[in-house]
């Protein structure tokens, strides 16, 4: 039930990817992205795939996909 | 009929006010409210749940503002809203008039309650939409007018509160009862 996710770093925020980064990863995998913020320490990405609705968490540090939620 | 505490046999009788679909009406829209104020984003589908009826709950109360017994009607809400202002400033010499039903000041804030609701629930329904989903304007929406709702039952409460102590009436077991005191009558 519970899916709040925000932990995917330790690493210090001036060190991290760009979010476009993230972003374009989650399109590769067939994502239509529709905006990224950061949530705790995570890029979350709003995706839309086949008519579902996703959040993706992706790490900053070296953008592995930490979490995939449906909503 | 009347509950037989000390205090309404002394000096008062009680007349009904809220029939009993208003109030189970009233307390069920607390509870859900109260359930989503804790539940976003880590318990989304219970917070989903929840929405969702709060949105039945406003639909009833419409219907309700049209068919319910007299107090539960709007049909004094404009006469009552154009005396808001007034009333309102009076209050800060503790003049709280005579009503039996909502005050201009509790219409204020049934109104201000049922729009901030219905803005909150509908722009919490269209941000799981694929059309609306991480639309930044539909999700603004969502905090600014939830944020609005957490505000008003704070005052809400306090007004309850503080109308119960000018009028010395136990305004919150009227909402349970469904009956308040008539002075001055017998």
């Amino acid at each position: 039930m519970a899916d709040g996710f925000k932990d995917c770093t330790k690493l210090d925020k001036a060190s991290w990817k760009p979010a476009s980064e993230a972003e374009a990863k989650a399109k590769a995998l067939g994502y239509e992205v529709r905006r990224s913020k950061i949530e705790g320490s995570c890029y979350e990405v709003y995706g839309v795939k086949e008519g579902k609705l996703y959040e993706l968490f992706y790490s900053p540090e070296d953008l592995s996909l930490k979490k995939t939620i449906a909503k | 009929m009347s509950s037989r505490t000390p205090a309404d046999r002394t000096a008062s009788r009680t007349v009904a006010v809220w029939d009993l679909p208003l109030r189970l009406w009233h307390w069920a829209l607390a509870a859900c409210v109260l359930a989503a104020w804790f539940t976003p984003t880590v318990y989304d589908g219970l917070h989903r749940i929840v929405g969702y009826t709060v949105l039945g709950l406003l639909a009833f109360r419409l219907a309700w503002g049209v068919w319910g017994s007299r107090y539960s009607r709007f049909r004094m809400v404009g006469v009552r809203l154009r005396a808001a202002p007034r009333y309102l400033w009076n209050l800060r010499r503790g003049m709280t008039g005579r009503y039996i039903g909502l005050n201009p000041a509790g219409t204020l804030m049934l109104v201000a309650l049922l729009a901030s609701l219905a803005v909150s629930t509908i722009s919490g329904a269209m941000s799981v939409t694929v059309t609306f989903f991480g639309v930044w304007w539909v999700e603004d929406t969502h905090h600014y007018s939830s944020d609005a709702v957490i505000v008003l039952v704070v005052l809400h409460v306090l007004g309850v509160l503080l109308m119960g102590l000018l009028q010395r009436e136990n305004l919150i077991r009227a909402m349970i009862t469904g009956r308040k005191r008539i002075r001055g009558h017998s």
